[in-house]
């Protein structure tokens, strides 16, 4: 072709962001970060009567893990996915079957629940991610769909009515929810951790080439099918462990509860709120969201008005913020370096 | 005052950096404009920029008078000028006549649209035969001129062509020119923008190089495209060729 | 054979609706390039209307398209200029579109199950529950009459689009939307129009899904991830596509629900569209996508 600039929709040439090694402030904060959460339940032998925080901080450990895993796909490769509880359910059952009929514990099978959801997300991304364009948004939809109908008739796994767990009995109240908190926590940094090495990566490169633009990065000599395929089933891989500690944790499965978009909604839009694209967006924006969201149901307890409150947060951001929290004070030069993680 | 003039515009597309720098032209009535250059150098901006598809971000264009900029296309194409893109751009699944129809959107009256489009099919006989063929089952010489009948269903003052030879055959390619040759007796002021240079000065009047956003060289097409720098450059003569071709 | 043909039937009296459906999120589709995921919950708003139209005032729905498509069509007008409007023109707005229309469903879902709770509703007309004979053969009257209006619509829609100069001009825009701004064509003006017929349509969708089908605002996720099964295996963007695409499945998924029982039938559409991204991803009438 003759001129190189051929459509309309030129994108603005970023300045190559420097993937710089983090300093060695960042380094100290993390590790205090990392030494509070981790001696946080010991204060329950002090204070006690800290269950309602362990879940608190648990259940923001799984949403960390999630949305930074929905990350590398939505937000490096930028293909949208509104099926990701999917893995959650699959890694959820997955494990809750190997419990219920074999009595392995979750805490041993989770990894290779991960690796399940991690393997469904290769297959299905093998034959969605084919093409370029909305197909691929499409068929997540219709995984979410096709897996909830299984599920829901499949009486192995107690169809609609689901299973229920035996729950950890030996261990009292104060400590049962630790061995789900320091699980969660080691997800949540597996995810995080492995959202950061992407990123820093030839291969979070390639991807950031495909979300900017397709073509080109394919005519550059990336393997844009191959690495969307991966990035979709490693996206899977966290979600689907989270999934197989969170069934044990709430001692019951439920295709119902798994498989509403509302959750996969609230994935997209913790990243979205966050920064998607960004290693510390997702982080932030789960932290946020959970924390809005309990304020708002604590106080308000509506659950139609919080789905509005979902969908109207989400466009807001779309429409004034794209970038997200982490993206857009990135663009504005205003990012703390605690944040900056790209 | 020249039909249509372009003052020192500066252009690009969206928000990213400007293709067109500060480029000033002026075209007049019934002449026939040849401008090449090498890719990048803002050709095919520039016959966007006036006939409204791009807005220039500095400078203006002025037709008979008229400053253009911020015009919408359809506002420009009823004053007078229509542009033949680039790869014909044409309606696929359309047929030939519905997308001579097309051509003449902007018209209201039905019997007015019928009548040019009539005229057009009289002027290229090709095309009323395969009348009613979807426009991409046609060839390539018939797809673009179909392109240049569809611009011409509006009867313009200025035709601006971009790259009309583009992926022709030469003898298709020859036929392309023919026609612009038979609009340019016709009176017609043309814009044409040609990367076979050559072709392209030999039916102009008046040659305009551009490069990096600039008007860099103009002059009457037969100085430029014997001019040995411009040849060197711009139409991939080496020194030692030339004895040849001049045979 | 008797019974097959019978399940055949009942598949072909739904097609049409399903068609209907389909038709205006594929020309929304088509024209915007966008896949708009917000078209079920809009349907559903229409049922109600129609819905408390008749349980109101007596207002029989395949009637109250009259009402339902013209407030629609400027719902959609509305949408339109409220979101999409705003966000065309910045680079990438093809995720960030869909991402919108997904925030768009999530509130209209949550508004509608705010008024409206979560109800399971149907409106009854009296042929919603007849039956009619046709030899040996039942077919069900709503169906019949329901996808007669919806094949009329669909006709209608046609020869608009064939015919009438905003026709050409929105299809112009659906083949080349360059060519389309080369002769003039407004593509904004004529996105915004496309969007409230895209509406419309789900308006007249609504009524005809009012006495069809119970519904609920939580339903549309299962009705939009279906009509996005149908234009996929039709073809994005192509109408031919939609109407093809609606008709294959509603008999597919009948079969299957007959022969395997009725809660595995949604099932059929979701099959179908891996099954058709695994061997022609452009659909049957589609065109290889670009970028």
């Amino acid at each position: 072709m003759s001129d190189t600039l051929v459509s309309n929709e030129v994108k603005p040439i970023r300045t190559t962001e420097s993937l710089k090694k983090p300093s060695r402030r960042q380094k100290i904060f993390l590790a205090v970060l990392l030494m509070l959460l981790v001696s946080y339940p010991l204060l329950q032998f002090v204070v006690g009567g800290l269950n309602y925080w362990l879940h608190m901080l648990l259940f923001t450990f799984m949403y960390i893990a999630m949305a930074s895993s929905w990350n590398i796909i939505g937000g490096y490769a930028g293909y949208t996915s509104l099926g990701h509880n999917v893995f959650f359910a699959v890694g959820g059952y997955f494990a809750g079957v190997l419990l219920v009929y074999f009595d392995i514990s979750p805490f041993l099978t989770a990894p290779l629940a991960g690796l399940v959801s991690m393997a469904l997300g290769l297959l299905v991304g093998l034959i969605s991610l084919r093409t370029r364009g909305p197909a691929f948004i499409i068929s997540t939809i219709a995984m979410v769909m096709l897996v909830k109908i299984t599920f829901d008739n499949w009486d192995y796994i107690g169809g609609t009515n689901g299973m229920t767990m035996p729950p950890l009995l030996d261990i009292s109240l104060d400590l049962v929810k630790f061995p789900f908190y320091y699980y969660m926590l080691f997800i949540a940094i597996g995810a995080v951790y492995m959202s950061y090495r992407i990123r820093h990566s030839k291969f979070g490169l390639g991807l950031r080439a495909i979300s900017q633009d397709e073509i080109k990065a394919e005519v550059a000599g990336i393997p844009t099918s191959y690495y969307k395929i991966l990035a979709f089933g490693i996206s899977g891989l966290f979600v689907g462990m989270a999934g197989g500690i969170w069934g044990y944790y709430l001692t019951y499965l439920k295709p119902n509860i798994f498989l509403l978009i509302i959750l996969a909604a609230q994935l997209v839009l913790m990243t979205v709120l966050g920064g998607k694209g960004t290693v510390a967006g997702p982080v932030v924006g789960a932290v946020l969201f959970i924390a809005v969201n309990e304020f708002f149901v604590a106080n308000l307890g509506f659950t139609e008005l919080n789905i509005v409150a979902t969908g109207l947060i989400l466009a807001l951001v779309l429409i004034f913020f794209p970038s997200g929290i982490v993206g857009t004070l990135k663009e504005r030069g205003k990012l703390p370096p605690f944040l900056d993680w790209d | 005052m020249a039909l249509l003039e372009v003052d020192n515009i500066r252009a690009g597309y969206g928000d990213g950096p400007d293709i067109l720098k500060g480029l000033s032209m002026e075209i007049e009535q019934g002449k026939t404009y040849c401008i090449i250059g090498p890719n990048g150098a803002g050709k095919s901006t520039l016959l966007r920029a006036i006939c409204g598809l791009l807005h220039p971000r500095e400078g203006n264009v002025t037709f008979k008078g008229e400053v253009l900029n911020k015009l919408r296309t359809d506002e420009i194409l009823r004053r007078g000028i229509s542009f033949v893109p680039q790869d014909r751009c044409l309606f696929p699944d359309m047929s030939v006549k519905e997308n001579l129809r097309m051509g003449g959107y902007i018209l209201r009256n039905r019997k007015e649209l019928e009548d040019r489009i009539e005229e057009v099919l009289v002027m290229f006989p090709i095309l009323e035969k395969c009348g009613s063929q979807q426009a991409k089952t046609l060839s390539g010489g018939q797809q673009q001129m179909l392109a240049i009948g569809r611009a011409l269903v509006l009867r313009p003052e200025v035709i601006m062509l971009d790259e009309p030879s583009l992926g022709l055959a030469p003898k298709i390619a020859q036929y392309i020119f023919d026609i612009i040759a038979q609009l340019k007796d016709a009176g017609m002021t043309i814009i044409l923008v040609e990367q076979n240079a050559r072709k392209g000065l030999e039916c102009a009047d008046w040659g305009c190089v551009l490069d990096l956003g600039y008007n860099r060289f103009e002059g009457p097409a037969n100085t430029i495209l014997n001019d040995p720098r411009i040849q060197e450059l711009y139409l991939g003569r080496q020194k030692q060729d030339r004895q040849e071709k001049t045979a | 054979m008797n019974e097959f043909v019978q399940v055949l039937l009942f598949g072909l009296t739904l097609g049409g609706v399903y068609a209907l459906m389909a038709s205006g999120l594929t020309l929304v589709f088509g024209v915007m390039r966008i896949v708009n995921l917000a078209h079920a919950i809009f349907m559903i708003l229409a049922a109600y209307i129609a819905y408390f139209a008749f349980t109101i005032y007596n207002i029989d729905p395949i009637i109250s398209i009259f009402i339902t498509m013209p407030v629609m069509f400027f719902v959609g007008i509305a949408v339109y200029w409220l979101f999409f409007a705003r966000i065309k023109g910045t680079a990438r707005t093809g995720e960030l579109t869909v991402l919108l229309t997904f925030a768009l469903a999530l509130m209209a879902e949550g508004l509608l199950g705010y008024f409206f709770s979560n109800v399971y509703r149907s409106a009854n007309p009296p042929y919603a529950t007849q039956a009619l004979h046709f030899g040996p053969y039942i077919l069900s009257a709503g169906q019949f009459y329901a996808t007669l209006m919806s094949i009329s619509l669909i006709a209608l829609l046609w020869a608009f689009l064939k015919y009438s100069r905003i026709g050409y001009a929105i299809r112009a825009t659906m083949q080349n939307i360059s060519a389309a701004q080369v002769v003039g064509v407004n593509v904004e003006r004529m996105s915004m129009v496309a969007f409230g017929i895209g509406m419309a349509l789900a308006g007249a969708s609504g009524s005809m899904m009012s006495f069809l089908f119970t519904f609920y605002p939580g339903k549309h996720w299962e009705w939009i991830a279906i009509l996005l099964a149908l234009i996929v295996l039709g073809g994005m963007g192509s109408l031919g596509g939609a109407l093809a695409g609606a008709f294959i499945l509603a008999i597919s998924s009948a079969l299957v629900g007959h022969y395997f029982g009725f809660t595995w039938s949604p099932i059929t559409f979701f099959l179908a569209l891996f099954i058709i991204l695994l061997f022609r991803p452009q659909g049957l009438f589609g065109k290889k996508m670009e970028a």
